[in-house]
């Protein structure tokens, strides 16, 4: 049985039905109870948003705040796991990843490979990412394409509260480092989520638009901005396929290609910077496994080079738009290819 | 036994000279071997600070677990890590402890409780923290103990777990092997406050000093640190003054040292000949005793030089496996 | 040239193990740097103006310093010159014996030390008839006497300088000896013989290992093994005798039962057998034939069966500034005070007037 349920209430869910199934999955993070130890109501937060309200008072000490001191928490979390834990860590905003790049890159990603296969780090590192919150250039980055750099680590970013669901299920489940990417600004999003478990697989993107003329490859927020390009170009006669990815690693390549060879044009949206970026980095792919079957130059649709910035105007056209969005697609389908 | 004035019986006495002397003669053999550019990459060698090591791992078990650094090679030994696959690993084979993946400062072995040496300064303690969590979860009397030097002492992880220790009163022990020197950098230079015990009472853990030339002296120390942690005592920390017979890596000509430094360490703080002098002259253990051991130990490391340097190397088609445990 | 006092601050006292055990208090060694400066500080007051101090591998000294350098930078003349002194350093005891004998050496006029009661019996094995004054900073502290450092400076400062004569600063102390295989080790307080027979970790927290003590002084306001002694007999500095204490166990019946302060936070139940007061000079076999020698509380050496050991009280055996005698004689004597001369003295006696009209 299915209901609406919000991104955030879907996260929510995910934890309590795993905590309740596995005794050694453990929640950690600054102010995840948000009250302990304080004169007031214990689980007074339960998360800056509200995330992990009332697990804390289902689930206890299972569930803990922590001092504000990145190394120390999520080191400890990779520790744990290293050790038969399932950890879930929450590192608030992926910005503060730069406390504890060393634990995270260094340390988790690396155990099974240079202990020679004999290491299992299942550890989950959720953070909040994304512009759109007027939280300026420390709460606002993606920085989705530095942690998907690192081999060793998975990193999942899923766009609605369904793959919210399953997929932090399965990262929970998975045996290996998991850095699970929400977006601040779909917390509030709702869709229809089951009530019963379910996991969804890493390594398979979901096609929420079939399309012929066009393929936009996107994760996140942008798969929202990309479908209302999408229904744009529809009414332009345009037929745009839309690809969310879902897990940035491992990477369904297959299904990007797929996609390509179908169509023939490639539009990467990406919020991060367009540099080393998701984007970039799936134009690449497709140049190299796809050219032949490509009618135009892929476009990248990222946002600018520049760091987040705080005021509302400007912060607004930073984001990726649809228009600018369907302005790439349109540009894939009037561009003459140079005769091959 | 009624004639032995110490806190460990003769066979764990035994034990302990076997375990700092296969350190010995490992690191001895290493600095060799590396001279003739047998060896790969870098190597950090632990010769001179064995007491510390054994003090402490003679009170530990398996599910005890411990935090290594890039010096890590006595850590390991004396938690049981096999000196043959460490060897193997230290020459880059697929029969090492890691198959030749991680190498000196990687070696790991988590069914012995060894959580692995560390390249990175300092990171031991974050996640010796979540392995004293791990124990604490399961309620099973198990304790972490990480290893940071004088140089890492001043890193914020450190630091920061030494406080997240505190506030989860965590079975952790953090020592500070003070060896004098960061890399090549003396403490009197890097360390604004030289005594590194000074730094739990920032935390409000205990901080105690033990001459990390002394087996007895660690082990009485640790023992009781030990039982504290395990009773649910909490977290504290332990700096053990050693002696780095070598330079910070292989190949470093330590010009920084003074003159004679290394000479006067040898002949006057060797841990192992404290050790050897007070067990012979209590008369609980006779030199032809501890003769006998340095023999199977050389033995013991000379066959685990012809085991690495005739093991296979691994294959370039595994180049890629282990990165994750399912993709 | 005024006299040099020499100072000698340990960095490694109030580290070991009852910081576990119990909740003894560690001093940290920013803290032990303050506590040397504000000696200095006293010492400048009183006229001294040349120090040297015992260098370290724990960089008190180095902070000591960096503090004088600071004063220096913002014009301030607060202390005397320090100088290091030339000296090998083995971060052990061995320091501040060799820093000890310097002093004596060069002709220091005191020795400052600052330390636990093993950093004073340090000192005072190697530096013979040169005062010293002793500054806790360690664990069992029963040796010194509580006093802020900054009159610590002051007192030695009115001595060395001798504007206060020998004969009131200075007090002599008794000491015991104990003799093994010829050799001879001192304590400046107590003497403790334990069932352990290695030294390990060297501080005394496990009752159960007690067989004997021998005391020179025993104050139940103090804590430490001669706190034991203190809860039956007191005896003061002064007196010309000390107390020979059997622990009860191994066959012996306890005659008392005490709850003694035998550590910092560790309050025991003690069975004591017998005690008997004993006189200076009078050479004492102890009982127990295997186990260590506590000097001052802290496991220094094993002896077995084989060894010789007997113990001796001494007296007038090393020298100390007596801090309370010479402050009392700075205040009789306006030492540390200026009058004003009558013509400048304003309206006259202000609190002498109040009371008079009240």
């Amino acid at each position: 049985m299915a209901r609406k349920l919000s991104y955030k209430m879907a996260v929510n869910e995910a934890l309590d039905l795993e905590m309740t199934r596995d005794p050694t999955v453990i929640l950690m993070g600054e102010d995840i109870v948000g009250g302990a130890g304080s004169p007031g109501e214990d689980d007074a937060w339960g998360g800056v948003l509200g995330v992990t309200k009332g697990l804390f008072a289902k689930h206890g000490a299972r569930v803990m705040d922590t001092p504000l001191s990145e190394s120390a928490y999520i080191g400890a979390a990779i520790g744990a796991a290293a050790c038969g834990m399932r950890p879930v860590a929450e590192l608030m905003f992926i910005d503060f990843i730069g406390c504890c790049f060393d634990e995270i890159f260094n340390q988790a990603a690396k155990f099974r490979y240079m202990f020679g296969g004999k290491a299992e780090t299942p550890v989950v590192i959720r953070a909040m990412i994304g512009a759109g919150y007027r939280a300026a250039a420390q709460h606002s980055q993606m920085l989705t394409p530095i942690v998907t750099h690192i081999p060793g680590l998975k990193v999942v970013c899923p766009s609605n509260a369904y793959d919210v669901k399953g997929l932090l299920i399965q990262s929970i489940r998975d045996n290996d480092p998991v850095i699970f990417c929400e977006h601040k600004n779909l917390y509030a999003h709702e869709v229809d989520v089951p009530l019963e478990s379910y996991a969804i697989p890493f390594g398979e993107a979901a096609i929420p638009r079939e399309g012929r003329d066009a393929t936009i490859v996107t994760y996140g927020l942008m798969v929202h901005r990309s479908l209302e390009a999408a229904e744009k170009l529809a009414r332009e006669g345009v037929d745009v396929e839309v690809i969310d990815l879902r897990t940035l690693s491992p990477m369904d390549w297959d299904t990007v290609i797929e996609s390509v060879e179908k169509t023939g044009r490639l539009i990467a949206v990406d919020e991060a910077h367009p540099r080393c970026s998701i984007a970039s980095d799936i134009t690449a792919f497709v140049a190299q496994h796809a050219f032949r079957a490509l009618k135009s130059a892929p476009q990248m649709v990222t946002a600018p080079h520049s760091p987040v910035p705080f005021s509302p105007t400007l912060e607004d056209i930073y984001i990726p738009s649809a228009e600018t969005i369907a302005g790439a697609v349109k540009k894939t389908i009037i561009q003459k290819m140079v005769a091959a | 036994m009624s004639d032995n004035p110490f806190p460990v019986d003769k066979a764990g006495l035994l034990e302990a000279y076997r375990m700092m002397k296969t350190i010995r003669e490992f690191e001895e053999r290493l600095h060799i071997d590396f001279a003739k550019g047998d060896i790969p990459g870098f190597v950090h060698l632990y010769a001179g600070e064995e007491a510390v090591a054994t003090g402490i791992m003679m009170h530990l078990n398996d599910r005890d677990r411990i935090a290594s650094t890039h010096r890590g090679h006595g850590h390991c030994i004396s938690k049981g890590v096999d000196v043959h696959g460490m060897m193997a690993e230290i020459y880059g084979k697929e029969t090492g402890s890691c198959l030749g993946r991680g190498g000196s400062m990687h070696i790991a072995d988590l069914s012995k409780g060894m959580m692995g040496a560390n390249g990175i300064l300092g990171a031991g303690a974050p996640l010796i923290c979540g392995a004293g969590l791990a124990a604490k979860f399961r309620g099973d009397g198990g304790v972490g103990i990480t290893f940071f030097g004088d140089g890492a002492a001043n890193q914020g992880m450190v630091l920061e777990s030494m406080n997240l220790a505190a506030v989860w009163n965590l079975p952790v022990i953090f020592v500070c092997e003070n060896n004098g020197y960061a890399e090549a950098t003396s403490r009197d230079y890097g360390t604004a406050v030289k005594s590194y015990v000074d730094r739990g009472a920032g935390f409000g853990i205990p901080g105690v000093h033990a001459d990390g030339t002394d087996f007895f002296a660690v082990y009485e120390v640790v023992g009781e640190l030990i039982k504290r942690a395990r009773e649910g005592g909490g977290p504290a920390l332990l700096e053990c003054e050693v002696i780095r017979f070598f330079g910070h890596f292989e190949g470093d000509a330590q010009t920084y040292k003074a003159k004679g430094e290394n000479e006067y360490n040898r002949a006057n703080r060797d841990c192992l000949k404290i050790f050897r002098a007070k067990v012979t002259e209590a008369g609980v253990i006779s030199d032809a005793e501890l003769d006998a051991i340095d023999g199977e130990v050389a033995e013991l490391i000379e066959d685990s030089v012809a085991s690495a340097k005739a093991a296979p190397l691994p294959s370039p088609k595994d180049l890629m496996s282990n990165v994750y445990v399912s993709y | 040239m005024t006299p040099s006092v020499g100072i000698i601050a340990n960095p490694f006292s109030a580290r070991d193990i009852r910081r576990v055990v119990a909740d003894a208090s560690g001093v940290q060694i920013a803290e032990r740097a303050n506590a040397v400066l504000r000696v200095l500080a006293g010492l400048y007051a009183c006229g001294v103006r040349h120090a040297v101090m015992m260098p370290d591998r724990a960089g008190l000294m180095h902070h000591v310093l960096r503090g004088i350098a600071r004063a220096g930078n913002q014009g301030l003349q607060r202390y005397p010159e320090v100088a290091p002194l030339d000296m090998p350093l083995f971060g052990t005891v061995e320091d501040t014996r060799t820093a000890a004998a310097l002093m004596r050496a060069g002709g220091a006029g005191a020795i400052v030390a600052l330390g636990g009661d093993g950093t004073h019996r340090a000192v005072i094995s190697a530096c013979a008839a040169t005062p010293i004054a002793a500054i806790s900073t360690g664990t069992n502290n029963a040796f010194a006497e509580q006093n802020e450092p900054t009159v610590v400076g002051l007192a030695v400062g009115l001595a060395v300088t001798g504007q206060l004569p020998a004969a009131l600063a200075f007090r002599a102390n008794k000491r015991l000896d104990a003799v093994i295989g010829g050799q001879t080790h001192i304590a400046l307080v107590d003497i403790a013989l334990v069932s352990d027979r290695h030294v390990g970790a060297k501080a005394l927290w496990k009752p159960e290992t007690f067989r004997e003590l021998y005391v020179a002084f025993a104050d139940p306001t103090l804590i430490g093994m001669s706190a034991i002694a203190g809860l039956i007999e007191p005896l003061s500095r002064r007196d010309a005798f000390g107390l020979q204490v059997i622990f009860a166990g191994e066959g012996r019946a306890a005659r008392a039962r005490l709850r003694a302060p035998i550590a910092p936070g560790l309050i025991a139940p003690i069975g004591v057998a017998d005690w008997r007061r004993i006189a200076p000079g009078e050479a004492i076999v102890p009982r127990l034939e295997a186990g260590s020698l506590a000097f001052d509380g802290e496991r220094e050496i094993a002896f077995s069966r084989k060894d010789k050991v007997s113990i001796t009280l001494r007296e007038g055996a090393f020298r100390s500034v007596d801090i309370a005698a010479c402050m009392r004689a700075a205040a009789t004597q306006g030492l540390l005070r200026e009058d004003t001369p009558n013509e400048d003295a304003g309206d006259g006696p202000l609190l002498m007037a109040a009371s008079a009209s009240s």
